[in-house]
């Protein structure tokens, strides 16, 4: 017997995301999905936007393709830029730069854990038992309590409704404590993006972002605002995010073993640590590609972007320099395009960084590291392809992240130069390759008569969330959803977590 | 902030009040403030996300005094949100459809609107159109918040597809009324203050004064970025830098747009008041002016201009016809 489970809308990600699964009822009295749709539902069309305008409005208008992280537009677009106009970043800019992505980074996986995926886990119910100290619980559970006593419909909204199953963290002392993170969270998140403003102007979207580095200036009371809450993150981190997530991995260890896919990644590198642009530049976390377990370097030619299920009428299988956006409302399933790598889907993130990182020669420290914490867990690196391997990733790199900039921060020439002054070309083309926090970002610009002539996006949840390609192979997260077990259909709550161990961002990915 | 309707700081003061006056110890205030706010009834909002990169909902996260779980707590409602909310799939659109019957929110509308192709953007298999037209009429007051819900914003720069437009323009077009209901909180993103301060104002004192052709809360959008400037000493005399970066002189001949976009940015900044554009040596690109990013011949720098032909003039970054 076969029927449907469908999450739509499937919120708590970025953006708007609709997922269809057909389910079969096994033997045994089972349910299993046997295939998914991903359906991106909302379209801008930010490429033809930019057609015939300024290259140098770029890193700001990309930047409005995503609120959860604008920089990693922003620095694709600069870098881009830089290959077009053969320039290079100054010293202090791209450091300045980096530091700016860092906290952004820190940002968006305190976010992510605490704020968009923590509800699948937590019993937000059980502040109602509370019976500790904490005077923030105290409070929550009087609000709630003050709530249900004047049967207000919508009693603890936004955290309730939810779906009512019997799969949420037992304890209630894990729960209380972390409801208190998820607290503690949002101060902390608020603090990363003050961090990402020190150097940034402001956050989301930074207009301190230039070709060839920043507008702003290393000072020594500009370090100093951003080591003080630097400080405070990276002991967040340690203290309170990676513990959270060891809790949570103890009390749903079934999570190391759903969610597999393809095992195909891709990292384009992120945090530049050389003045240059392009696939070679070396940079903190290292580009590469997995394919049938094995690493080769990456080669941005074998990019293609497909459109045969997307809302496309373009042509298909086209290189970004060529890419065409072409909108086609009633045709496909998805606003999203479908990228493919040599003809290979692709799965981008945290988890994808490390385990290109993890094969990369000269980059042993980040299998030390991983290799120390799998032990620990008593978990197989093998296990990494799966929900707990994903969030894991996220914890792991925020805390790498955290204290690599500290090393910048001692970089810094005081008062060095920001960004350079440069003639912008007639004509041109570049692109910018960088990681956003939730996967591989590619920016290619053509220009031509000092205006853009095409600007193409290939976006990380373009890579996972795609629809269907050409040849009919499933997207990155469609293909994780096969073969999961569900227990009710009208409340798939396994399919969510599974869809939100990717971190979508459907406004990057639709752009 | 002066426009709150119930302050924790009021609740600690009548807690302490009673505390003192039972002879209880001073920390009981605490417990007393917590079941005080049993009886407040706050003011229902339901967020919904078109055309949005949810920026400005990130941004509301940034908020400071109050910080988001008392802006939960203790002055709004929020009934739901894509972002943030526990609800997904079903359970969602049961819950819209239940505050829609019951009504009595604020609608906050974050995101332009594809005003001609209505498939560019759906919620839970229903087109943001439709969610829009049952939503709208059983709201007390809309907030368009972010300069693309107020002004249509980038989605709705030249060239693009989907003829997207502003809440305003929506509201319009299905003849509801904006008078006395709309307000707009642009800026790209729009600043938790103007977000949390509009939000505590309609709940507690009604429709703001707003500007006429805008509907902008003047107390938030009442003056010019330019003419509140720290740099505004270069401009009169005449020191303007000269790159990208320069940490002196007026940006104006950068390309800067303080004197068409109306903030405070130069009195409260961004991010808990660290930095901001100008003090970054960042020209304003204008990211709260209906006029943000709208024409391709208007870019926001102006380093290309004397390199390329471009026909707009010095008098239209002043403002002057």
């Amino acid at each position: 017997m076969t029927t449907t489970a469908v999450i739509s809308p499937l919120t708590r990600i970025e953006g708007h995301l609709a997922i269809h699964t057909d389910v079969e009822k096994l033997a045994s009295g089972d349910l299993r999905i046997t295939s998914a749709r991903c359906e991106g539902e909302m379209y801008r069309g930010f490429e033809k936007i930019l057609e015939g305008r300024d290259p140098l409005d770029a890193q700001q208008i990309t930047q409005r393709i995503c609120g959860v992280c604008p920089i990693s537009h922003g620095l694709a677009s600069c870098q881009a830029q830089e290959m077009a106009y053969g320039i290079s970043p100054t010293n202090n800019g791209r450091i300045m730069q980096n530091l700016i992505f860092a906290a952004n980074y820190i940002q968006s996986h305190v976010l992510h854990f605490y704020h968009l995926a923590a509800l699948d886990f937590v019993d937000i119910k059980s502040i109602l038992k509370y019976n500790g100290s904490d005077h923030k619980l105290k409070s929550l559970r009087a609000w709630v309590e003050g709530a249900l006593a004047r049967n207000d419909t919508f009693a603890a909204a936004p955290f309730l409704p939810r779906y009512e199953v019997d799969q949420y963290v037992k304890s209630d002392e894990a729960n209380w404590g972390l409801i208190a993170s998820y607290v503690q969270a949002l101060r902390m998140r608020s603090i990363a993006h003050e961090m990402a403003a020190v150097f940034g102007a402001k956050l989301p979207h930074s207009t301190a972002l230039v070709p060839s580095g920043v507008t702003e200036t290393a000072t020594i009371e500009r370090i100093l605002a951003y080591k003080t809450r630097l400080n405070q993150l990276a002991t967040f981190i340690e203290e309170t995010y990676i513990p959270d997530l060891v809790t949570a991995a103890g009390a749903f260890p079934q999570y190391w073993d759903i969610g597999a896919s393809y095992g195909n990644y891709l990292s384009y590198g992120v945090f530049r640590l050389e003045n240059t642009t392009g696939e070679k530049t070396r940079k903190f976390l290292p580009a590469g590609t997995i394919i049938n377990g094995q690493w080769k370097a990456l080669n941005p030619s074998q990019i293609f972007e497909y459109v045969q299920n997307s809302r496309f009428s373009s042509s298909s299988g086209l290189h970004p320099f060529r890419g065409q956006t072409e909108p086609s409302p009633s045709k496909g399933y998805s606003w999203l395009k479908a990228p493919r790598y040599d003809g290979n889907v692709m799965e981008v993130g945290p988890l994808a960084r490390i385990m290109v990182g993890y094969h990369t020669a000269g980059f042993e420290w980040i299998k030390k590291e991983v290799d120390a914490v799998l032990g620990s867990l008593q978990i197989p690196v093998e296990k990494m392809n799966s929900v707990l391997g994903r969030h894991l990733s996220r914890g792991l790199e925020a805390k790498w992240i955290a204290h690599q900039a500290y090393n910048w921060l001692d970089e810094l020439e005081i008062g060095g130069a920001s960004a350079k002054d440069y003639e912008l070309p007639k004509n041109g083309q570049g692109y910018g390759l960088t990681e956003a926090p939730r996967g591989a970002l590619g920016h290619w610009v053509v220009i031509d008569n000092y205006v853009i002539n095409r600007y193409q996006c290939v976006v990380p949840t373009t890579w996972n969330c795609s629809p269907r390609d050409d040849k009919g192979q499933p997207g990155a997260v469609e293909k994780a959803l096969e073969g999961t077990l569900i227990s009710d259909v009208k409340q798939p709550i396994e399919a969510g977590r599974i869809v939100r161990s990717f971190d979508p961002c459907l406004a990057c990915a639709v752009h | 902030m002066e426009t709150r309707h119930f302050t924790r700081r009021e609740f600690m003061k009548v807690g302490t009040i009673l505390a003192a006056g039972l002879s209880l110890p001073v920390g009981a205030a605490r417990l007393f403030a917590a079941g005080l706010e049993k009886l407040v009834k706050t003011t229902r909002v339901v967020w919904i996300q078109g055309q949005s990169c949810s920026g400005c909902s990130v941004s509301l996260l940034n908020s400071m005094d109050p910080e988001p779980v008392d802006l939960l707590t203790q002055i709004v409602s929020l009934v739901l949100h894509q972002t943030i909310g526990a609800a997904q799939g079903e359970t969602f659109m049961q819950t819209l459809n239940r505050v829609a019957q019951e009504g009595d929110y604020i609608l906050v509308v974050e995101g332009s609107i594809p005003l001609e192709m209505p498939q560019a953007c759906v919620i839970g298999g229903r087109t943001l159109e439709e969610i829009l037209v049952q939503l709208i009429p059983k709201s007390k007051y809309v907030i368009a918040v972010g300069t693309c819900a107020a002004f249509g914003g980038i989605p709705a720069a030249e060239g693009n597809h989907t003829h997207a437009g502003s809440v305003r323009k929506f509201m319009e077009k299905h003849h509801f009324s904006v008078k006395n209901c709309l307000v707009n909180c642009p800026s790209c993103p729009a600043h938790p203050k103007s977000v949390v301060g509009t939000l505590a104002y309609l709940a507690g004192h009604g429709y703001p004064d707003v500007v006429p052709e805008t509907l902008t809360p003047r107390m938030f959008y009442g003056h010019s970025t330019h003419d509140e400037c720290p740099r505004y000493h270069y401009y009169e005399r005449k020191l303007f830098a000269k790159y990208l970066g320069d940490p002196e002189g007026c940006l104006f001949k950068l390309g800067c747009l303080g004197p068409i976009t109306y903030t405070r940015c130069p009195h409260r900044q961004w991010n808990n008041g660290v930095n901001w554009c100008i003090r970054a040596s960042a020209p304003c690109i204008g990211c709260s002016s209906p006029y943000f990013a709208q024409r391709k011949d208007f870019p926001f720098y102006r380093k290309g201009e004397l390199q390329h032909a471009v026909n707009y003039t010095e008098n239209e970054r002043k403002g002057e016809k």
